[in-house]
């Protein structure tokens, strides 16, 4: 088949900029959508998604359009997330095209993942289509903007299409672009079908549900397949497109987007960055694929209820199929029984992973502090890597601590360049240059610990700065620094789900602010619980939460013992969301108090 | 539809209910307290007469069905001395021609000072109400201020004096605590004045500040502190020990009485025996055979009370009538549970295995062994020498942590 009039492109830019928005425009203009289906952020289709307003997992969705030309093409639009713990999603949707509408809010200009997405996609050599949007609103500076793109980007103001993603207005404009600009593209159908797995979820019925884009070949519905890594044979269950849900099709063919319902059960089996192949005859070798996401904070996820484990894992298995950035493996807590020890790329991908599977999945998890990768030198030369403080050895036999560091870059109002080097300075971050990017805004450079990075970095960056500063960040390395483990004891056991690592420096402070959360978070028990923070022996705080004493409904009003019955079931059931710690009952809250240790209060 | 009009096809279920108390709700206050929640209403006293008529109907109809004894006899509000002496007396006679009413029942009347003239308590004493129980709540204006209670600490001296020269023989205070920017010595005072008044029975209740009241609104905007539960329980481990000294025996968990003066309309409910209600809003309760039984509860609003009872649309099974909003039926398990948790707030009664064994059939270690043993290590609950279970003083303030268990 002739692959000319195939385009595959991605939609990136920074978060909120529109990208969702100019989507549901395409597939209007297109006639993908009835007018009957059509709802703001169609693609968003995720219960989280529209309740947050945020798009967290790229969709790929086939359009048909009739060109100026007389000719239809046949379009695969993937929209992808713009916050930058999803930028996993969006790499791995730009390895399926060969073109990328670049937006950018006229009324916000270039932001941080403006930039980083954009390098992703020269990274991968595709065609960028530059978009400045929301000319609709009052603040919008198209022109400026346009301008800005060619200063920083390189491309041509005059090139640059304004458009409205609300409106619809200059949305037409696009498609022609793409049909002219974006190459079709060029895998050749006469040799063996190679198919890229970009993402997956799981159906009960169909089994696992591999997204792919055709390389090479043509697969079709009767083909038996193979899974070049995992080498697994299989027989379709289905194939088919995404227009914008599953329609199953009889064959793809080179330069496609679809899916194959593999009717497999496991990730293992079927794994994101695999290549489908003809299971007779078929390829050699696999397609590049993907770097394995690297999980940058770690947390334990652990059943509130113990006897929920088996669910927690299976959860996990099914969600990490729709999800190719989330690893984990299980962990043993004294306090908290069994659980797993999960890697994030973010505390917003952590944020949603729990969430997903409280929902999707019906559990209730405890989640515990997030934590970063150490590298502990040991005396003895060997090099021990740890996911959370509870792992790190006795001082005794630890040459050195590392701790990995991130390159990070701020795009800011001048006005601001002040707050936020306090803010990073106090965050033990270290300046490395200012550049501005026109007379009013900056991009500003430092290396930070990302484990202050992780902790409320980004929630202070926005409200210091107005909400008008972005940030972009990478992993830079690892340094030594003074490290220290400060341990957390309840009612003078230490409970190793509260322990972190902190620096000397840091050590008393937060030990001290650790306390005094901890006692106003923990519930009064019916004895006095001592609350201690300590480095090795060392105490460094301490605090009492006192024993309850008054817990009674003094009246039993006009005989209404039902409404009585009601309040005591409700105070039983609070009671079974907290999880025991030996005989202390410790809210989920405090688990997360170390997030929020800088707060002033 | 109010209620099933099916007839029960076995022992008509009246049979199964020996004995029982009536409780009569009057909706209606004059202003309403800050810190009140109860089903009552203001500026709806043209409904009174209409209300009251409705009452006595409504005991009517549901005593045709019965051949019930009845031992107390209460009226709750809102505020029952706003009423007439005369129409509670109607209430009362329907009540003698409805059921059989026990020569020595115990007639209560919650009054609020101010509102009882000396005439007034002459004639209930007349119509048989043999129990005033008076709102008197604290002694401070500043906090009748706060509560915006309509009396002062005046108006609640000559209402018990008034009592007594109409011949009220059982007079029982209410006092609140735990009121905020309240001091140990605030309380102190009060309940020292309200000894001088020689109640025969106090009840004391911890302020509790309920949602939608205009005192949570205050505290919620930062006008008034939250009240401080250490020093209430400070407050009340003060009140047990200066009520032991001035020969007062606590019975409940907020009562106390001079010797023979517990109420025995509350008892009933403590006991979790039956209790039927009428009146807007009012609940009911009623134990067949000592170990099934319903619970249910009437339409809240007066007015709709009103309309259900004029309209009949019955008949209803007993104990509900057309007024019925809600009710439950309960298995004897749930019967066991609920006199577990309304038991234990008998201070010194508590549980009894042997009357917990001639009521249920069943061993009260083998069905509840495992909690009472966990609530006695907690040093909650405590075994006396005659066997009884009942809350240590400590128990006594954690209530909710050993009902709890129960429910
Ligand atoms: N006025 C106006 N608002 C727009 C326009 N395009 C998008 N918006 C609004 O901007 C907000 C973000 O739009 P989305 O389409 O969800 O942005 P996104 O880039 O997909 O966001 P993420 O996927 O979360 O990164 C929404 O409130 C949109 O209604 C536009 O052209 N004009
Ligand atoms: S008198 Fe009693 S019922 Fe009436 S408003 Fe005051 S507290 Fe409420
Ligand atoms: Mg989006």
């Amino acid at each position: 088949m002739d692959t000319t009039s195939i385009r595959n492109f991605s939609i990136i830019a920074h978060i909120d900029h529109g990208k969702s928005t100019l989507a549901d425009r395409l597939l209007q203009i297109t006639g993908t959508i009835s007018e009957r289906d059509m709802q703001e952020q169609v693609l968003d289709d995720m219960e989280l998604e529209r309740e947050r307003g945020v798009t967290i997992k790229a969709s790929a969705v086939r359009m048909s359009y009739q060109a100026n030309d007389g000719q239809t093409y046949e379009m695969n639009l993937i929209d992808t997330p713009g916050h930058v713990d999803f930028s996993y999603e969006v790499s791995r949707a730009l390895q399926a095209c060969e073109g990328a509408i670049l937006v950018v809010d006229s009324t916000q200009g270039i932001e941080a993942q403006t930039l980083a997405n954009l390098y992703m996609a020269l990274e991968q050599d595709l065609e960028i289509i530059a978009v400045v949007n929301k000319i609709d609103l009052p603040a919008a500076r198209p022109d400026e903007i346009a301008q800005e793109i060619e200063d920083l980007i390189g491309i041509d103001a005059a090139d640059v299409i304004q458009v409205s993603a609300k409106t619809g207005e200059g949305v037409a404009q696009i498609l022609e672009a793409i049909v002219e600009k974006i190459p079709p593209p060029k895998g050749a159908s006469d040799t063996p079908a190679r198919a890229l797995i970009f993402d997956s979820h799981y159906d009960s019925y169909k089994g696992v549900i591999a997204y792919v884009r055709v390389m090479e070949g043509v697969i079709t519905k009767t083909d038996t397949l193979r899974l070049i890594a995992s080498n697994v044979v299989t027989t379709p269950v289905e194939i088919g497109i995404f227009n914008p849900h599953m329609t199953p099709v009889d064959r793809l063919n080179a330069g496609e987007v679809g899916y194959v319902a593999t009717g497999l059960k496991t990730v293992r089996e079927c794994r994101v960055g695999d290549t489908i192949t003809l299971g007779v005859d078929g390829a050699a070798h696999a397609l590049p694929g993907y770097k394995q996401a690297k999980p940058m904070v770690f947390a334990g996820f652990y059943p509130t209820d113990n006897d929920a484990y088996i669910d927690l894992r299976d959860a996990l298995e099914k969600l990490q199929l729709n999800d190719a950035a989330l690893v984990y493996e299980p962990e043993t807590s004294q306090a908290l029984n069994f659980g797993f020890r999960v890697g994030f790329l973010g505390l917003f991908h952590m944020e949603i992973i729990q969430e997903r599977l409280e929902r999707e999945y019906d559990l209730d998890i405890l989640a515990t502090a997030p934590s970063v990768e150490y590298q502990v030198v040991l005396r003895s030369g060997d090099i021990l890597t740890i996911h959370s403080p509870a792992e790190l050895p006795d001082p005794s036999v630890v040459d050195e601590i590392r701790e990995p560091w991130m390159a990070i870059e701020i795009f800011t109002p001048e006005e601001f360049i002040g707050p936020i080097m306090d803010l990073v300075t106090k965050k033990r971050g270290v300046y490395f240059s200012m550049e501005y990017l026109d007379s009013k805004r900056v991009q500003l450079k430092y290396t930070i610990p990302l484990a202050e990075l992780i902790v409320d970095f980004y929630d202070r960056l926005k409200s210091g700065t107005r909400g008008y500063a972005s940030l972009d960040y990478h992993f830079d390395g690892f340094q030594v620094d003074r490290l220290v483990k400060l341990d957390v004891l309840v009612n003078k056991q230490p409970v190793d789900a509260l322990a972190m690592i902190v620096h000397e420096d840091d050590a008393y402070h937060k030990g001290q602010r650790l306390v005094s959360r901890l006692k106003r978070l923990i519930p009064r028990q019916l004895y006095e619980v001592p609350i201690q923070a300590a480095v090795g022996k060392h105490v460094i705080s301490r605090a009492n939460v006192k024993a309850l004493r008054k817990d009674v409904l003094a009246k039993c009003y006009g005989g209404d013992v039902t409404r009585k019955k009601k309040l005591l079931e409700k105070q039983k059931k609070g009671k079974k969301r907290l999880k025991m710690i030996g005989n202390v009952e410790v809210p989920q809250e405090a688990f997360m108090a170390v997030l929020r240790l800088d707060d002033d209060d | 539809m109010p209620c099933q009009t099916t007839k029960p096809n076995h022992t008509p279920l009246s049979e199964r209910v020996p004995d029982t108390a009536c409780y009569f709700h009057i909706p209606f206050c004059r202003t309403r307290c800050s810190y009140c929640d109860f089903n009552t209403y203001t500026g709806q006293d043209s409904l009174i007469p209409h209300y009251m008529h409705a009452l006595a109907t409504e005991v009517r109809l549901v005593g045709v069905s019965a051949t019930v004894e009845v031992t107390t006899l209460f009226f709750g509000g809102g505020t029952p001395s706003l009423i007439p002496a005369n129409d509670l007396n109607v209430v009362l006679d329907s009540c003698r021609q409805s059921f059989e009413l026990a020569g020595d029942a115990e007639i209560s009347l919650e009054a609020n000072p101010g509102t009882i003239s000396r005439s007034y308590l002459y004639s209930l004493r007349q119509y048989g109400v043999n129990r005033l129980s008076i709102g008197m709540q604290s002694a401070h204006a500043r906090e009748l201020n706060l509560f915006e209670r309509t009396h002062q600490l005046g108006d609640v001296r000559l209402a018990v004096e008034a009592a007594r020269d109409a011949g009220f023989e059982n007079i029982s205070l209410d006092l609140i605590y735990g009121i905020p920017l309240q001091t140990l010595d605030d309380w102190r005072i009060s309940l020292d004045t309200a000894l001088d008044m020689r109640p025969d029975h106090l009840s004391l209740y911890a302020l509790g500040v309920e949602d939608g009241t205009p005192l949570h609104g205050w505290i919620a905007d930062g006008r008034f502190p939250s009240p401080d539960p250490d020093l209430a329980a400070d407050m009340y481990e003060w009140a047990s020990e200066r009520l032991a000294q001035a020969g007062f025996e606590q019975y409940e968990i907020s009562n106390w009485a001079r010797p023979d003066f517990a109420c025995q309309h509350n008892l009933r409910y403590w006991r979790n025996t039956s209790y039927l209600g009428f009146g807007a809003g009012a609940h009911g309760h009623a134990v067949f055979s000592g170990t099934s039984a319903v619970r249910y509860a009437n339409v809240l609003h007066p007015a709709d009370y009103i309309r259900r009872i004029q309209a009949q649309t019955g008949p209803c099974p007993f104990p509900l009538s057309d007024a019925v909003a809600w009710s439950e039926h309960l298995d004897g398990r749930q019967v066991m549970a609920d006199t577990m948790f309304m038991g234990l707030r008998l201070i010194r009664e508590g549980i009894s295995p042997g009357v917990f064994k001639a009521r249920f059939g069943d061993d009260l270690w083998q069905v509840y062994g495992a909690i009472l043993d966990r609530l006695i290590a907690a040093g909650l609950v405590e075994r006396t020498a005659d066997e009884r279970v009942r809350l240590t003083s400590r128990g006594r303030l954690l209530g909710n942590q050993v009902f709890a268990e129960f429910v």
